[in-house]
């Protein structure tokens, strides 16, 4: 008791020690807490409940809808699709943004800079325009990919990319990649910065070349960082919505339905007809959400581990 | 680089496809523009509360609304703030703007809403004091227009139904030139499905991989919904369109999707597919640019709406295309599309019961319910939301294929029963209704693209599980203590070849 009262008086001093910096603090904590919490704690609260979200009749059922999601097929498809989609993009997208970054970072390369902004632009794209354009582009008739790849021989006849189920989770995959292959080569960019140029100078000195300065050199140093990237990347790439909405929304008959596009049809029912169930799709939303949080605890957990066995072993 | 066809790749097209929308904005425009609306004096004198603010689902009713309310400002010294919003943001900006206080002083409902809904969770307020004379008012509407339990509860009138829904999405529209080489003429002898069948097969054969008989805009799931119960419907396969009554025989109050006719309408949409004439690459592509594609050649046929026509017309002039009915089954008397009103719910206006300025919403429903107000409706609007007032549609500029084509509507589309009408507590259940998954138009998406299979064993699922959910909302209703039962949905002397009008309610 004394303790708590006394690291209570410890704490209040030293706010009011700091209270300008945490007076700066206020306006970023009251957008957190206003468009992160207090979402989040709602949506915790919807998920206990039988509503639209049209109606004022909320009716109190508990953990019913949680139950309920346990026998949906349809959200499990869902769940399965959300991780197997950034199983496919993450490690695409880390790969080619590296060997993208590598080359850039090269300081005599010529247009570097005008690279990056090429790499970078997908990113600025609207997703709507992406879709319009990628529909065309991918058109079984008349598609440039298609004659592509036709006159090639890779194909005999034009592949479906976004009516096939077979090939619409991987073209939706591709077309991530694509987009937000930018974003991951700057981040990529930062944690190269971080690399010694005495590294490279000894390196060279040493008769070190081409792929062994990436592999022996770059990787080892830029590790730590690849834990954050691939952290950020899987959290975007869960994070899909609006690039498969406005392509496929979810089909063909949920082929490409991912959790947040199964969320938002049982909590909008799009297409009409239907009455919403936002109860249900706050439950499915909980649920994701914490099933994230369990697998990057689960990261964290394991990296951490991974270390602790590196400098052990380093010792 | 050449297309698999030996075609070049036609950036025409493509550009052409690109710039349909700001063509079709700057077309309609035009005819918003000239027109001059016959706005007159305010039937109630009232002063303004900052300004009146107006939300729908926009397409051609925008081009209408930012015309006319650019001259209503100045006539009545109010600003206004017109916005259009799709369906899916209606679905979340209605119910939040209402429980915040900042909804629109009129406003559409979200789709699938029944009106009994809005009335009961008090959204909305009734019309009756702020329309002088209103039973005069709506005396010039069709007949059907105001049923108790649709758009009157307890005598008062709530919401503006000036829209026809005397539609189909799904009539034939197609490529007079390519039917016409096939040996087809569907304006003289209306297209069956055998000979719907046929053709499409024509035209993709004499197409050779540069045309296909037949485009839908399958990764727009509705569609398939859409299409299939229009030509279940066409066979025979009366059923509601509404809600929870969607699906349902009213004859019987039995849900109906294992029926022959709905079987059947089915599986000519996988015939058409097994024959090779379905556009390749329909499951990618969504309504409005399987409707772009059509004037670029790809396809005969189409089965859409009639706002494909004015869109047709002013982007695509050089393009010869047709109009007919929805296909029947051959050997048998065509069947009638039904719908549950006489006037569209979904474009139905509301009056939100908190609005700022009731007075200047009511005068613009009132225009907007007055012949010459129709006929202007018309002169800019067209086929695309058709004025309720069928005289209107006839005396207004649209063209004349676009009235032809209204006519068509009017001899293959029937109102059927509304059991909203008849019991205004089905909102409750409606409330507690959770549709299976997938459902009808779900399931024929399913179908087509392969990843089920059986068409008689899914649609005998499909009903089941919707005859269960069904049961199961009626069951929670009642415990609720709502007056509520699966009877509510038989109506006996229903007659699938006419209107089912108020004293058809009565005499039940």
């Amino acid at each position: 008791m004394a303790q708590t009262f006394t690291a209570h008086a410890v704490f209040l001093d030293r706010v009011w020690t700091h209270w300008k910096e945490y007076l700066f603090l206020v306006p970023g904590m009251l957008i957190f807490g206003t468009f992160i919490i207090y979402p989040m704690l709602a949506s915790q609260y919807y998920s206990l409940l039988q509503w639209t979200g049209f109606d004022s009749n909320q009716v109190f059922i508990g953990f019913d809808n949680y139950v309920a999601l346990l026998g949906d097929s349809f959200f499990w498809d869902a769940f399965l699709r959300s991780f197997v989609f950034t199983a496919i993009t993450v490690p695409a997208q880390l790969l080619i943004s590296l060997i993208i970054a590598i080359v850039l970072n090269d300081r005599l390369l010529r247009l570097s800079a005008l690279f990056r902004t090429l790499i970078f632009l997908p990113v600025v794209t609207p997703v709507a325009v992406i879709g319009i354009v990628m529909a065309i582009m991918l058109s079984p008739f008349n598609g440039p990919v298609n004659i592509a790849l036709l006159d090639a021989g890779f194909v005999t006849r034009a592949l479906d990319f976004l009516g096939d189920p077979n090939l619409v989770l991987p073209t939706l995959a591709a077309i991530y990649v694509w987009k937000w292959t930018g974003v991951t080569m700057v981040y990529w960019l930062a944690a190269l910065q971080t690399v010694p140029r005495e590294l490279f100078e000894a390196a060279r000195l040493d008769g070190v070349r081409g792929w062994q300065v990436a592999v022996f050199i770059i990787l080892p140093m830029i590790m730590p960082f690849a834990i954050v990237i691939t952290l950020i990347s899987a959290i975007s790439a869960l994070n899909v919505f609006p690039l498969i909405q406005a392509m496929t929304q979810g089909g063909p008959f949920f082929a490409s339905e991912v959790m947040e596009v199964f969320i938002f049809r049982t909590a909008f029912a799009p297409g009409g007809g239907a009455v919403p169930q936002l109860g249900y799709a706050s439950a499915a939303g909980v649920f994701f959400g914490v099933a994230i949080m369990v697998l990057t605890i689960l990261q964290i957990v394991a990296t951490r581990h991974l270390r602790s066995v590196e400098r052990s072993r380093a010792v | 680089m050449t297309s698999a066809n030996g075609k070049a790749i036609d950036r025409r097209a493509f550009l052409a496809g690109t710039a349909a929308f700001a063509a079709l904005g700057l077309s309609g425009m035009g005819r918003a523009a000239a027109q001059e609306f016959s706005i007159g004096q305010a039937a109630v004198a009232a002063t303004p509360d900052g300004p009146l603010r107006w939300l729908d689902t926009g397409d051609q009713k925008a081009l209408f609304f930012k015309a006319f309310f650019e001259q209503y400002k100045k006539a009545r010294g109010i600003d206004v703030v017109y916005d259009a919003l799709p369906w899916a943001e209606v679905a979340t900006v209605v119910p939040l703007a209402v429980r915040n206080g900042t909804a629109h002083d009129a406003f559409v409902l979200p789709l699938g809403m029944p009106p009994a809904f809005a009335v009961s969770e008090g959204w909305v307020q009734p019309l009756d004091d702020l329309i002088p004379d209103i039973e005069t008012w709506k005396a010039g509407f069709p007949a059907g227009t105001f049923l108790e339990g649709l758009n009157v509860f307890d005598g008062k009138t709530y919401g503006l139904t000036y829209t026809s829904n005397r539609f189909t999405s799904a009539h034939v529209l197609y490529n007079r030139k390519y039917l016409n080489d096939a040996g087809f003429d569907p304006e003289a002898t209306p297209l069956n499905w055998d000979t719907f069948r046929e053709a499409a097969r024509k035209v993709t054969e004499n197409g050779a991989g540069r045309a296909y008989g037949f485009i839908l805009g399958g990764a727009q799931v509705n569609r398939w919904g859409d299409t299939v119960r229009t030509l279940a419907q066409m066979a025979g396969g009366a059923s509601g369109d509404t809600s929870i009554a969607t699906g349902i025989d009213f004859r019987t109050g039995e849900v109906v999707y294992a029926s022959d006719a709905f079987v059947g309408a089915v599986e000519l949409l996988l015939a058409l597919k097994a024959d090779g004439s379905v556009f390749p690459g329909d499951l990618g592509i969504n309504a409005p640019q399987a409707r772009a594609m059509m004037p670029q050649g790809v396809a005969g046929i189409i089965l859409q709406g009639p706002w494909n026509i004015p869109q047709w017309e002013s982007q695509n002039p050089d393009f010869d295309f047709g109009v007919g009915p929805p296909p029947a089954p051959a050997g048998q008397a065509p069947g009638h599309v039904i719908v549950g009103s006489v006037g569209s719910v979904a474009n139905s206006m509301f009056i939100n019961a908190k609005a700022k300025n009731p007075l200047f919403a009511a005068d613009v429903f009132h225009y907007l319910g007055t012949e010459q107000g129709q006929i202007e409706w018309g002169n800019v609007v067209g086929p695309a939301d058709a004025p309720v007032f069928p005289s209107a549609a006839t005396g207004s500029k649209m063209s004349d294929r676009s009235k032809a084509a209204l006519a068509m509507l009017q001899d293959v589309v029937r109102v059927g029963p509304n059991p909203f009408a008849r019991n205004p507590r089905l909102a409750e259940v409606a409330k507690l209704y959770k549709e299976p998954t997938p459902n009808l138009a779900q399931t024929v998406q399913g179908l087509f693209s392969g990843q089920i299979s059986g068409v008689k064993e899914q649609l005998t699922a499909l009903t089941s599980a919707t005859n269960m959910a069904l049961d199961a909302a009626f069951k929670s209703a009642k415990d609720a203590g709502f007056e509520v039962s699966r009877d509510d949905f038989v109506f006996a002397n229903w007659q699938p070849e006419r209107d089912y009008l108020e004293a058809d309610y009565k005499a039940l």
